[in-house]
C-alpha cells in the first residue's frame, strides 16, 4: 500500500512536470501532449490518458498552464495549452528538485535517470 | 465519423453529471481528442467498430474519473476594473470629475493656484499679442517686406527731426534709382481743416503732406475717386486733397460725389480728388487725409538754397537688399548738388552723406523693440515663477495624499493611471487659469491706448486673435504639465506599505530631508531669485524715472500753462503781434497770474528755427567760424515765465524794440562754442547766408548779446544740447518774418490748469475765429515725454511686486507645511528640552537657507542681467550699490513676514499634546 501510493504521488508529480516541460517548447493541445508523453517515455512510464485532462485543469487552476480555444484552417477547433510566466518559474524549481532527488537516489542507492 | 460530443454527453447524463456551461467546454474539449483518437486507429487501419469501441473504452475511463474532469470557473473580480485597455480615454471623465471635486473640496488652495496662473498667463499673453501685433505681424501691405525706410546722416549725425531725408539726397537718388521701384517721402504736420466754407467748426487733424509716389509705393487702390498723380504737388499745380475714410464718414457723410468738391485747408481751397479705405493707415491712425506735395529742388528759381527735411520710404526692387539701395542712395546722394550751409543747419553738420534703409517693420519699432523684449523676459520670469509656485502647492498636496496614492495603488491602480490623475488636476487648474489668465489680458487690451504712451506704433495690430489665443491655450497646457510633473514624479515610487502603515507626519529632522520637501525648497529659493531679479530692475527703473523727473531741465516746469494757438496761413504779421501782445497783458490782469508771455515754441513742441551762418571768431577775428544754431522769438517775460537763470548780462526787455540795438540772448552752449569768454557784448553780424534766418527790422544793424541764459533741454535730457539763440518778436520787421503758430506760457501762483477756461475765454473773446490747441501744463509735458520710460518702471515693478508676493506667499506656504509636518519632531525637543527661541530658530533656519539661496542666485543673475537695462537707464549705473543693498532688505523683510505665522505656530506647539496625536 505504502508503495503505491509513493508510486501515485511519484507518477502525479512526474505528469505535471513532463506536461510542463512539453508546453515549455511551445503551446500544445491535449491529444498532443497525450501522444508525446507516450512517445517519449517509451512505455517506461505508465501514463493513462484518463488522468490528463484533470492533470491539465489542476494546472490551469494554479496558474501555472493557461488553455484558450484556437481554430485554424482546415482543422477542428482544439484547446491549446500554453505555461505562463509562474508555469516557467514552477518548472524550473521543479527540474532542480528532480534533479537533488536522483542525485541522492543515485548516492543511496545507485539508481540514476536517463 | 461519429460525432462524439453528443454520444459524451449522453454517456456522463447517465451517470448523473449535469453538465453547466463550464463541463460544457470539457465535453467539447474530451471530444475533439476521441474524435483524434479515433482518427488515429483508423490510420493505423483498424476498422471503424474496432476503432468507435477503444475509443468508447477511453470515454469510459473519462467518466470514472468524471469528478476529476471539472475546471474550476474562473473567479469574477469583487470590484471590475474600469475598462482602460479597450478605451484609452476612459475614465478621463472619473478623473476630471474626480479632479474638479477635489479643487472644491479645497477652494483656497483652488483659488490661490487658479489666481496665480491666471496672473503669470494673463500677462504673459498680454505682451505676447503686443509684441507680436507690434513686432512681428506683417505690415498691411502688400509684399511689405520691401519697403524699407530711408534715413538720412551727415557725418552720424541725424537731421534736426530724427528719421528724415533732405530735399538734395532724396532728388539726387529718386532720379537715378535702380536697386529700388521708387522712393516717397512726406511731412508730419497738422492742419485747420473746414469741410465746407462756413459750415461747421473747423477742425485741427493731422493732414500729411505725400508725394504722388507714395500711394503706389505702399500698392494702396483709393475706395473713391483717384489717386494722386506724378507731378501734382509741384508748385502752381492745383492743391489737391485725398481723404480717409474716417474723416469721409463723419464730415462728408460718406457720400461719393464729394470728389471734386473743395475743402478749406488752414484756409486755402483744396479739391478732393478720392477717399481711402477703411483699413488704410499711413503713416498712422491718427492721419485724416493726406495733400498733394512735392519735393522743392535744393536751388530755389531766385537761385537760393533751399533745405527740407522730411521722411521717406521706398520699395525695394524684387532681389535687391536694403544693404544696396543703401549703398546706391549714399552714392548718389554724395553725387548730388552740395547744400553746404542748408545741411549744416539740418544737421548740424554739412560732412559726407551717409542714407541708410531699414526694413519699414524695423524702423517703426526700432524706438521699443528693446523694451518690448526686456518686458518679454521680465514676464516670461513670472510666468515661470507663478509656475513653481502652483507646482509647489501641488508638491505640498502630493505629500498629504501620499495615502490616497497608496491606497489608489493598493486597489489596482497603475502608475500611468496615478500619473494621469495629478496631470488632470493641474490641466483643470491650468486651463481655468489661462481662460481668467485671457480675460485679463483681454481687459488689459482694452486698456492698453490709455497705458501705453502716445505714438506707440502699430498698436491697432494688437488684437487677440486666434494666434494669442493658442499661444494661451499652449502656455496654460505647457504650465500645468510642468506643475503636474514633480508631483507625479515623485508619487512614481510610493511604498505601499510603509506609507499606508506610517503616521502622516515627517520623520525627526525631515525639513529638508525628505526629496520632496528638498524640491519644494529648491522650487522655492528659485522663485526668490526671480523675485530678486525683478525687483533689481524694477528699482533701477524707478530710480532712473525719478532721476528724468528730478533732473536739471534749466526751465522750471512747475505751475506752468502752456498753450498753442494755431493762426491761418496769411494772418497778418500786425495783427498777430497785436493779438499776443493784448493777450499777454489781458492775462497777467489775471489775479493768480505772475507771468504771461508767448514765444515760437516751448519745450517739447516743434517751432524752433534752425539758422546756420558764418561769423568771424570774437577770440581771433583772423578765423570765420560756421554757426548753427536754434534761434526761438519770445516776448521778454518768456525768461520769467520760464525761470530760465541768467548766466550773464540781462534778459530782454520791452525796452527792446525795433528802435533800439537788435539785443539776443544765447544760451551757455551757444555761448561756449561760438562767443569765448566774454559773450555778453559780441556783435553778430545779421547778414550772409542763413538758412531759415530772420530779417531784422534795421537790415544792417547786427544784433549784440545781451545775455546768456542756462541750458534749457527742449526735448530729452538724454539729448545733446544744442546752441541756441533767443531774440524779442518785437524787434522783428512783421513783415518779413515767417509765419509761425505762437505758444502762450502763463506762470501761476498756484495750479495752472484751475488757468485754463480764463485763457479759452480770453482768446475766444478777441479771436473768436480761432480757438487754442495743446493746451497743457509744462509738467504734463514732461511727464508725457517721459511716459515710455514711466511705463516700463511701472509695468516692471508691478512685474516684481507680483513676483514677491507670490514668492512670500509660497514661503509662507512651505514653512507652514513643514512645521505641521514637524509637529512631532518639535513636540520631541521641546520635551527634550529646547525653548521656544530654539524653536522658532529652527523654523527661521530653514527660511534663511532658501532666502540666502535665492537672494545670492537672484543678485547672481540680476547683475549679468541689467546690462540688458543699461540703455533704458539715466542717472543711475546699472550696477546701482543701494538698489542691490535694497532689494535683498526688501526680500528679507517680506520673508520675515511670511515666517511670523508658521514661527509662532512651531513655538506654541505642546510637547504633550504633539506627542500624543503624532
Amino acid at each position: 500500500m505504502a508503495t503505491t501510493l509513493l508510486e501515485r504521488e511519484l507518477k502525479r508529480g512526474s505528469t505535471e512536470v513532463l506536461i510542463l516541460a512539453l508546453l515549455d517548447e511551445r503551446q500544445r493541445h491535449g491529444y498532443e501532449i497525450s501522444q508525446l508523453i507516450e512517445e517519449r517515455s517509451n512505455g517506461t512510464i505508465t501514463f493513462h490518458t484518463a488522468s490528463l485532462y484533470p492533470t491539465l485543469y489542476r494546472l490551469e487552476d494554479k496558474g501555472l498552464i493557461d488553455g484558450r480555444w484556437i481554430e485554424r484552417a482546415g482543422q477542428r477547433r482544439r484547446r491549446y495549452y500554453r505555461l505562463t510566466r509562474a508555469g516557467r518559474k514552477a518548472l524550473a524549481t521543479q527540474r532542480s528538485t528532480w534533479d537533488t532527488f536522483f542525485l541522492a537516489l543515485d548516492r543511496v542507492a545507485g539508481i540514476r535517470h536517463a | 465519423m461519429p460525432d462524439w460530443k453528443p454520444r459524451l454527453q449522453r454517456v456522463f447524463d447517465a451517470n448523473g453529471h449535469a453538465c453547466d456551461p463550464v463541463e460544457l467546454d470539457v465535453l467539447e474539449e474530451l471530444s475533439t481528442h476521441a474524435a483524434a483518437e479515433y482518427d488515429a486507429l483508423r490510420a493505423r487501419g483498424s476498422d471503424a467498430g474496432e476503432a468507435e469501441r477503444r475509443v468508447d473504452d477511453l470515454v469510459d475511463m473519462w467518466v470514472r474519473d468524471a469528478a476529476a474532469l471539472r475546471r474550476r470557473p474562473k473567479r469574477a473580480l469583487a470590484i471590475p476594473p474600469p475598462s482602460a485597455g479597450g478605451v484609452p480615454f476612459a475614465g478621463l471623465m472619473q478623473d476630471l470629475r474626480y479632479g474638479v471635486r477635489l479643487l472644491r473640496r479645497q477652494p483656497g488652495f483652488a483659488a490661490v493656484a487658479i489666481l496665480t496662473m491666471a496672473l503669470g498667463i494673463g500677462a504673459t499673453t498680454m505682451l505676447f499679442s503686443v509684441a507680436y501685433g507690434v513686432l512681428l505681424k506683417p505690415l498691411p501691405w502688400p509684399d511689405a517686406d520691401r519697403l524699407v525706410r530711408v534715413t538720412e546722416t551727415r557725418q552720424g549725425r541725424t537731421g534736426r527731426v530724427p528719421g528724415t531725408v533732405s530735399n538734395g539726397a532724396f532728388l539726387a537718388w529718386r532720379d537715378h534709382a535702380s536697386t529700388i521701384e521708387d522712393v516717397g517721402g512726406w511731412l508730419t504736420q497738422t492742419a485747420t481743416l473746414q469741410a465746407l466754407p462756413g459750415a461747421g467748426d473747423p477742425v485741427r487733424v493731422s493732414i500729411i503732406p505725400t508725394t504722388p509716389g507714395l500711394f503706389p509705393i505702399l500698392k494702396a487702390r483709393p475706395l473713391v475717386g483717384r489717386l494722386f498723380r506724378d507731378g501734382e504737388g509741384a508748385r502752381g499745380q492745383p492743391s489737391l486733397v485725398i481723404l480717409s475714410y474716417g474723416l469721409w464718414q463723419e464730415r462728408f457723410g460718406g457720400r461719393p460725389e464729394i470728389v471734386g468738391h473743395l475743402v478749406q485747408i488752414d484756409d486755402k481751397p483744396y479739391t478732393i480728388v478720392g477717399v481711402m479705405p477703411r483699413e488704410f493707415a499711413f503713416p498712422d491712425r491718427e492721419t485724416r487725409a493726406w495733400t498733394a506735395w512735392s519735393v522743392s529742388p535744393v536751388k530755389a528759381e531766385n537761385g537760393a538754397q533751399v533745405g527740407v527735411i522730411f521722411r521717406a520710404i521706398a520699395r525695394l526692387r524684387a532681389g535687391a537688399t536694403p544693404a544696396q539701395a543703401a549703398a546706391e542712395a549714399t552714392s548718389r546722394a554724395r553725387s548730388g548738388p552740395d547744400m553746404a550751409l542748408v545741411a549744416r543747419a539740418l544737421f548740424g553738420a554739412a560732412g559726407p552723406i551717409d542714407i541708410s534703409a531699414v526694413p519699414e517693420l524695423q524702423a517703426m519699432t526700432a524706438d521699443i523693440r528693446p523694451a518690448i523684449l526686456v518686458l518679454l523676459a521680465a514676464v516670461g520670469l513670472l510666468l515661470v515663477t507663478a509656475t513653481a509656485n502652483v507646482a509647489s502647492l501641488q508638491l505640498a498636496r502630493a505629500t498629504t495624499r501620499r495615502r490616497e496614492m497608496a491606497v489608489r495603488a493598493a486597489i489596482g491602480a497603475g502608475q500611468p493611471r496615478i500619473v494621469r490623475q495629478l496631470l488632470i488636476e493641474n490641466a483643470i487648474v491650468g486651463l481655468c487659469g489661462g481662460a481668467a489668465g485671457l480675460a485679463l489680458a483681454a481687459g488689459l487690451q482694452r486698456l492698453l491706448p490709455s497705458l501705453l504712451p502716445a505714438g506707440f506704433p502699430r498698436l491697432d495690430g494688437v488684437a487677440i486673435d486666434m494666434r494669442v489665443l493658442s499661444f494661451a491655450l499652449a502656455v496654460s497646457v505647457v504650465a500645468s504639465v510642468a506643475c503636474g510633473l514633480l508631483p507625479a514624479w515623485h508619487t512614481r515610487r510610493v511604498n505601499l506599505v510603509e506609507t499606508l502603515s506610517e503616521d502622516g507626519v515627517a520623520p525627526i529632522g525631515g525639513a529638508m530631508r525628505s526629496p520632496m520637501a528638498r524640491t519644494r525648497g529648491l522650487i522655492m529659493a528659485g522663485q526668490v531669485a526671480i523675485a530678486c531679479v525683478l525687483l533689481v530692475g524694477a528699482a533701477l527703473l524707478t530710480r532712473s524715472f525719478v532721476s528724468l523727473i528730478r533732473a536739471d531741465r534749466g526751465y522750471d516746469p512747475v505751475n506752468v500753462l502752456t498753450a498753442r494757438l494755431p493762426l491761418p496761413p496769411g494772418y497778418p504779421a500786425e495783427r498777430r503781434n497785436q493779438l499776443l501782445d493784448t493777450l499777454v497783458e489781458r492775462l497777467r490782469a489775471v489775479s493768480g497770474v505772475t507771468h504771461a508771455a508767448y514765444s515760437t515754441s516751448v519745450p517739447f513742441t516743434p517751432g524752433g528755427v534752425f539758422v546756420a551762418f558764418t561769423m568771424r571768431s570774437p577770440r581771433n577775428p583772423e578765423v570765420a567760424v560756421d554757426v548753427q544754431a536754434t534761434q526761438r522769438l519770445v516776448s521778454p517775460d518768456y525768461f520769467a515765465a520760464m525761470r530760465l537763470r541768467l548766466v550773464a548780462g540781462r534778459t530782454l526787455t520791452d525796452a527792446d524794440t525795433t528802435t533800439t540795438t537788435p539785443a539776443i540772448v544765447v544760451n551757455r552752449t551757444f555761448a561756449r562754442q561760438y562767443l569765448g569768454d566774454r559773450p555778453v557784448g559780441v556783435r553778430i553780424p545779421q547778414h550772409g547766408p542763413r538758412a531759415g534766418g530772420l530779417t531784422l527790422a534795421d537790415g544792417h544793424a547786427d544784433w549784440e548779446v545781451v545775455g546768456v541764459v542756462d541750458d534749457m533741454r527742449q526735448d530729452s535730457v538724454e539729448a545733446a544740447l544744442q546752441p541756441e539763440i533767443f531774440a524779442s518778436l518785437k524787434q522783428i520787421d512783421p513783415s518779413r518774418a515767417r509765419n509761425f503758430d505762437p505758444v502762450l506760457v502763463v506762470r501761476t501762483a498756484a495750479d495752472p490748469t484751475a488757468y485754463v477756461s480764463t485763457l479759452r475765454s480770453l482768446v475766444h473773446d478777441q479771436a473768436p475765429a480761432l480757438a487754442l490747441d495743446s493746451v497743457m501744463t509744462m509738467e504734463d509735458r514732461v511727464m508725457t515725454s517721459l511716459a515710455k520710460p514711466r511705463l516700463y518702471a511701472v509695468v516692471l515693478a508691478w512685474f516684481g511686486v507680483f513676483a514677491l508676493l507670490i514668492a512670500g506667499v509660497g514661503l509662507f506656504g512651505v514653512l507652514s507645511f513643514s512645521v505641521a509636518q514637524r509637529t512631532r519632531e518639535i513636540g520631541v525637543r521641546s520635551a527634550l528640552g529646547a525653548q521656544a527661541r530654539d524653536i522658532v530658530a529652527l523654523v527661521l533656519g530653514q527660511a534663511l537657507w532658501i532666502v540666502g539661496v535665492g537672494v545670492a542666485l537672484g543678485l547672481a543673475a540680476a547683475l549679468a542681467g541689467v546690462r540688458l537695462l543699461s540703455a533704458f537707464l539715466y542717472g543711475i549705473s546699472p550696477h546701482d550699490g543701494l538698489t542691490f543693498a535694497a532689494v535683498p532688505i526688501v526680500i528679507a523683510a517680506v520673508a520675515a513676514v511670511a515666517c511670523l505665522v508658521p514661527a509662532r505656530r512651531a513655538a506654541k506647539v505642546d510637547p504633550l499634546t504633539a506627542l500624543r496625536t503624532g
